[in-house]
C-alpha cells in the first residue's frame, strides 16, 4: 500500500536522524550552551566529562563527584567506578544507552573522546517543585500531599504509602521524539494479570511523537475516544491512587505530569471524593446521595424547564403558574432559548474565570455572578426562574470531584435541553436512552463501564452511591477481578470482636 | 446501517421544530367552564382564565417592555351540548386558548336535567385535562356566577376550587372528574357534584346534587347531610358534626375520625338487607354549659348515636325512593354476595333494607367541668 511505503521511508528517515557515532552526538549537543564537555586532566589521569548542566545539579557533581578524579589511585575507568561513592554506575559501550541517559541527566565520562566506551554516572538532578498541597482535589480531612511534576518523587510518595515487595513499577518509553518516561504500577499478587497486560501492551503500541500529561494519555489510551465521558480517573491524590492499587487496580505515573492515571473504572468512582473515606459512612453516604443528585439536577433541570414552559403546562402546580407566567410575561426569547443564553452565559464565565489569572478570576465571578444575572433579568432577557435553575444547575455541577467528569456532565446539557424543545419530556426522556445506552456499551480496559448498575453486582454497590462500614467490605471490587478477592477475613474480624457483652456500668 | 441512522435522525431533528408549543405565556389557560342549557340542546359556555399581575417583574426597574401577562379573563357563546368550548371560542381568544389547566366545570340545574352524559364523554376522552378537577353544579346560573365580582380578588376559578377542595377535606364527600366518572361508568353507582350558589359577594357551598346515571334527581342541602353521605362513602378524618340534644343547645363533634363496615345478607333474594357499621371518633370541642352534667357521655353518646342512625337509615331511603345510588350500595351487594344477580338489581334497590348501626366514641379531651 501507498501509505505503508511512505511510512517506512518515514522511518527510515527518522533513523538517519540520529547519530551514528559518539563523535556525531557530541558534536551535535555541543552546539547547545547548557551542555558541558570538556576533558579532565590529573596527573595520574585523564578523561572526557559531559553533562547538560540545565538537567543536574552542579553543586552536587563538584561536591561528590569531581573531586575524586584528582585522586592519585584514580587511572581507568574500573577505578572511577569502584572509587566514586556513588551507586548503580554502568559501564557501556552502546551509544543509545549513552545519549538517553545523558538527557536523563546521567555525567558521562569517556577516556578518549572519539571511543563509546564509558561510564555512565547518575547524579543528583535539578529539583522541580515541592510536594505541595493538593488544588484540584482538595480534601477536608485526610493527606494534604499532591503528586509533582517529577516521577520519581511521585514513585516515592506511592512507596510511602505501599511498603512491599509486591509494590510493582515498570518503566517504558511513550512518545517517539520526547521519550517520556511513563510508568506502570500495580501490586502484584492483587492486580489482575489481565488488565496489567491490557495496559502494558496499550503503551507498547501507542505511537505519538509525545507526552505530557496523564489526561493526554489517558485519551491516547482509552477504550472509546469519541466519548464525552472519560473512561480513567486522573488524580493528584497520592492517597487515592494508592488506595486504587490496593483495590487492585493499576496506576499510570507520567514524568512531568502532576497527576497519576487509575485504571480502569466504572462511572460511580467518578462521583467519590476522598474525603468519603475519611468520615462516618453515614456522612459519606449523605453526601454521595447530594452528588449524585446534584448530577441528576444539573443535567435535567434547565431541560425539564425549557418542555415543561414550551409543551406541559398542565404539569406546572397551580400556585406556580403565577410567579412562572409573570416572570416569563417579560422575556424576549422562547424558553429555549433563553435557557441557552443563560446557559452560555454561565459558561463564558466558567472559561473566563479558568482562563483569567487568579487575581482579577475572583472579581470575574462577582461581576457575572450578581451584575450580569440581575441585568439580564431586568433587561428581560431571562426570567428570574431560570436565573436560579442554571445558576442552581451549574454550582450542581460543580460538586463532582473529578474535573473531567463535572465537564462532560456540564456538556451534557446543551443536547438535553435542544431534545427538550424538539420533543418536550418526551425528547428529555429520549436523550436521557441515548445516553445510558452509550453509557451500557462503554468499558473501561474491556471492563464494563457503569458495572455496579448494569450488570448488577451488589457487593460493588456497597462502596458506590451508598458507603457501607468498612466492616462490610470485605471484598475487593469484582469489576477488577482481582488475583486476591479479599481485603482480610471477615470470618476472623467476626472472631475477634467476639460476642457484646454490655458491662454493669456501661 | 449505522449511516442510515444518522441520516433519519437528521429530518427527526428539523421536524421537531414543527411541533405545536405551548408556551405558558403565549397561551390563554381555562381554569372554569360554565354550561348553562338554554333548551333545543344548546348552552351557554362560559370560560374564565386569570388574569395574572400588571406590570413587569418586580424590581425591573422599567426594563422589559410592558407585560404581556395581562389577558383577558372570560367568553362566553352559545354553542351545542357536549362540544368543547375551547375552539368554540377561539375567535375570542387574545391568543391560544387551551383546556389542560382546567379546574372546574360547572353546570347549572337545566344542564344537569338535561343530561351530563356527552359532556361526560367528551372530557373522558380529552387527555389533556386532568382528572382531578371539580365537577359542580351551581344554584342558579353559572355564567352570572362565573363573570361576577367577589370579595376575594384570586381568580374565580380558584376560589371556587379552593372553596371545594376545603370542604372536601372535611365534610364534603370526595367527587371530582375521577370519581364521577367512576359512578358514572362503574357498575350500580351513580355519581354526586358538589352544589354552589351565589349569595351577593360571595360563593356558598349549599350541598350536594344527586345524579342518576348522568341526570339531575335531587340534592342533600347542608353540611350535615354531606357528612352523613360521606360516612356512608369513605372513611375520614376532619369532619364534624352538629348535634343538638335539646333546642338551643348544641354540641359539636370535632375532627371526627369515621370508618364504616358493611355486610350484606340475602344479597339475592328480593328483599337484600344491607348491614352498615359506622365507627365515628371525635372531640367535643364545642360544649354548652349544660354539659357539666355528670352524665354527659352517655347522654351525648346514645343521643349522637340515635340520631345519626335514624338520619342515615332515612337518607338511603330517601336515595331508594329517587331510585338513585350515590353510596354504591348495589356495588358493595355485589362484593359482598356470591353469584350476585346483577340484573334483577335496578328492581331489588328500592326494596333492599338498609340497617345503620352508629358507634360514637367521644374523645374526653377539651371538656372539663365548668363551675
Amino acid at each position: 500500500m501507498f501509505w505503508k511505503k511512505k511510512n517506512d521511508e518515514a522511518m527510515k528517515e527518522d533513523q538517519g536522524a540520529s547519530p551514528k557515532t559518539i563523535e556525531d552526538l557530541l558534536l551535535q549537543l555541543k552546539k547547545s550552551p547548557d551542555f558541558s564537555h570538556y576533558q579532565h586532566l590529573s596527573d595520574t589521569f585523564q578523561c572526557w566529562i559531559s553533562f547538560f548542566s540545565s538537567l543536574v545539579n552542579v553543586e552536587s557533581i563538584h561536591r561528590d563527584i569531581l573531586p575524586f578524579l584528582y585522586k592519585g589511585n584514580i587511572r581507568s575507568l574500573s577505578d572511577i567506578q569502584e572509587q566514586i561513592p556513588i551507586e548503580k554506575i554502568e559501564r557501556t559501550n552502546d551509544l543509545k544507552l549513552i545519549q538517553s541517559k545523558l538527557m536523563e541527566g546521567c555525567l558521562i565520562i569517556q577516556e578518549k573522546e572519539s571511543s563509546p566506551k564509558s561510564l555512565i554516572v547518575p547524579t543528583v538532578l535539578r529539583e522541580g517543585r515541592q510536594v505541595q498541597q493538593p488544588e484540584i482535589e482538595t480534601s477536608i480531612i485526610g493527606p494534604k500531599e499532591a503528586f509533582v511534576e517529577s516521577l520519581d518523587t511521585n514513585i516515592s510518595l506511592l512507596r510511602k504509602r505501599i511498603p512491599i515487595p509486591q509494590f510493582t513499577v515498570e518503566q517504558s518509553r511513550v512518545g517517539k521524539v520526547s521519550n517520556t518516561r511513563v510508568c506502570l504500577t500495580y501490586i502484584k499478587g492483587i492486580a489482575n494479570e489481565e488488565n496489567v497486560n491490557t495496559v502494558r501492551q496499550r503503551l507498547q503500541d501507542l505511537e505519538v511523537d509525545h507526552l505530557f500529561d496523564a489526561s493526554t494519555l489517558s485519551l491516547n489510551i482509552s477504550d472509546n475516544n469519541g466519548s464525552p465521558f472519560p473512561q480513567f480517573i486522573d488524580t493528584e491524590r497520592p492517597d487515592r491512587t494508592a488506595a486504587a492499587l490496593f483495590e487492585g487496580k493499576i496506576a499510570l505515573l507520567i514524568d512531568g505530569s502532576p497527576n497519576s492515571l487509575i485504571l480502569p473504572t466504572n462511572v460511580v468512582e467518578y462521583f467519590l471524593a476522598s474525603d468519603d473515606y475519611y468520615t462516618s459512612w453515614y456522612f459519606a453516604t449523605a453526601y454521595r446521595l447530594l452528588r449524585l443528585f446534584a448530577v441528576a439536577f444539573s443535567v435535567f433541570s434547565s431541560a425539564i424547564y425549557v418542555a415543561i414552559l414550551t409543551y406541559h403546562y398542565q404539569l406546572i402546580p397551580i400556585d406556580l403558574l403565577g410567579s412562572l407566567i409573570t416572570s416569563r410575561s417579560v422575556v424576549t426569547f422562547s424558553p429555549m432559548a433563553e435557557a441557552i443564553v443563560l446557559e452560555l452565559m454561565i459558561e463564558l464565565l466558567r472559561e473566563a474565570g479558568a482562563r483569567l489569572p487568579t487575581k482579577v478570576g475572583q472579581t470575574i465571578g462577582i461581576v457575572g455572578g450578581i451584575v450580569i444575572g440581575t441585568a439580564s433579568v431586568q433587561a428581560g432577557f431571562t426570567s428570574n426562574v431560570l436565573l436560579i435553575l442554571v445558576a442552581m444547575s451549574a454550582l450542581a455541577a460543580f460538586t463532582t470531584p473529578n474535573y473531567r467528569m463535572a465537564s462532560a456532565i456540564r456538556l451534557l446539557r446543551f443536547p438535553i435541553i435542544v431534545a427538550a424543545q424538539f420533543l418536550g419530556l418526551l425528547g428529555v426522556a429520549l436523550c436521557f436512552a441515548f445516553f445510558v445506552s452509550h453509557l451500557l456499551k462503554l468499558t473501561s480496559l474491556g471492563r464494563p463501564f457503569i458495572e455496579p448498575i448494569y450488570p448488577l453486582r451488589i457487593s460493588d454497590l456497597r462502596d458506590s452511591f451508598i458507603r457501607f462500614p468498612f466492616t462490610m467490605q470485605s471484598e475487593r471490587p469484582m469489576f477488577l477481578r482481582p488475583n486476591d478477592t479479599l481485603r482480610y477475613n471477615k470470618e476472623r474480624v467476626k472472631q475477634k470482636a467476639g460476642k457484646r457483652e454490655p458491662d454493669i456500668d456501661e | 446501517m449505522r449511516k442510515l441512522l444518522n441520516i433519519a435522525a437528521v429530518p427527526l431533528l428539523f421536524l421537531g421544530g414543527c411541533m405545536q408549543d405551548n408556551i405558558i405565556d403565549d397561551i390563554l389557560m381555562v381554569e372554569a367552564e360554565g354550561y348553562d342549557y338554554i333548551g333545543n340542546d344548546q348552552v351557554i359556555g362560559t370560560i374564565t382564565t386569570p388574569n395574572y399581575a400588571q406590570g413587569g417583574v418586580s424590581g425591573s426597574g422599567g426594563g422589559g417592555g410592558p407585560a404581556t401577562a395581562s389577558m383577558m379573563t372570560s367568553a362566553s357563546a352559545i354553542t351545542y351540548d357536549g362540544r368543547s368550548l375551547v375552539e368554540k371560542l377561539t375567535p375570542e381568544g387574545q391568543k391560544a386558548i387551551r383546556a389542560g389547566k382546567l379546574r372546574v366545570q360547572l353546570f347549572n340545574e337545566a344542564l344537569l336535567r338535561h343530561g351530563l352524559k356527552k359532556l361526560i364523554h367528551f372530557r373522558n376522552q380529552d387527555p389533556d385535562v386532568g382528572r382531578d378537577l371539580f365537577l359542580v353544579m351551581v344554584d342558579g346560573n353559572s355564567k352570572d356566577l362565573l363573570q361576577s365580582t367577589y370579595q376575594t380578588a384570586i381568580p374565580v376559578s380558584r376560589y371556587i376550587y379552593d372553596l371545594i377542595f376545603q370542604n372536601q377535606q372535611q365534610n364534603y364527600p370526595r367527587s371530582n372528574l375521577s370519581t364521577v366518572l367512576y359512578n358514572y361508568y362503574g357498575y350500580n353507582t351513580d355519581p354526586f357534584m358538589p352544589i354552589i350558589k351565589k349569595e351577593q359577594d360571595h360563593i356558598v357551598l349549599t350541598g350536594i346534587a344527586l345524579l342518576k346515571r348522568d341526570q339531575y334527581v335531587g340534592r342533600l342541602n347542608g353540611q350535615q347531610e354531606a357528612f352523613l353521605l360521606k360516612t356512608l362513602i369513605e372513611n375520614f378524618n376532619y369532619g364534624f358534626y352538629d348535634y343538638t340534644f335539646k333546642p338551643n343547645q348544641h354540641v359539636v363533634l370535632e375532627n371526627v375520625n369515621s370508618s364504616r363496615h358493611y355486610d350484606v345478607k340475602n344479597g339475592n333474594s328480593a328483599e337484600p338487607n344491607i348491614y352498615a357499621t359506622v365507627t365515628l371518633k371525635g372531640y367535643v370541642r364545642q360544649g354548652n354549659p349544660l354539659l357539666a352534667t355528670q352524665d354527659y357521655y352517655s347522654e351525648i353518646q346514645t343521643g349522637i348515636q340515635s340520631e345519626i342512625k335514624r338520619a342515615l337509615e332515612k337518607m338511603v331511603v330517601g336515595f331508594q325512593k329517587m331510585d338513585v345510588d350515590p353510596i354504591g350500595i348495589g356495588d358493595i351487594a355485589r362484593s359482598y354476595t356470591r353469584h350476585f344477580d346483577e340484573r334483577s338489581w335496578p328492581e331489588r334497590y328500592p326494596r333492599a333494607h338498609f340497617h345503620a348501626k352508629v358507634k360514637v366514641m367521644l374523645v374526653e379531651t377539651g371538656i372539663s367541668n365548668v363551675r
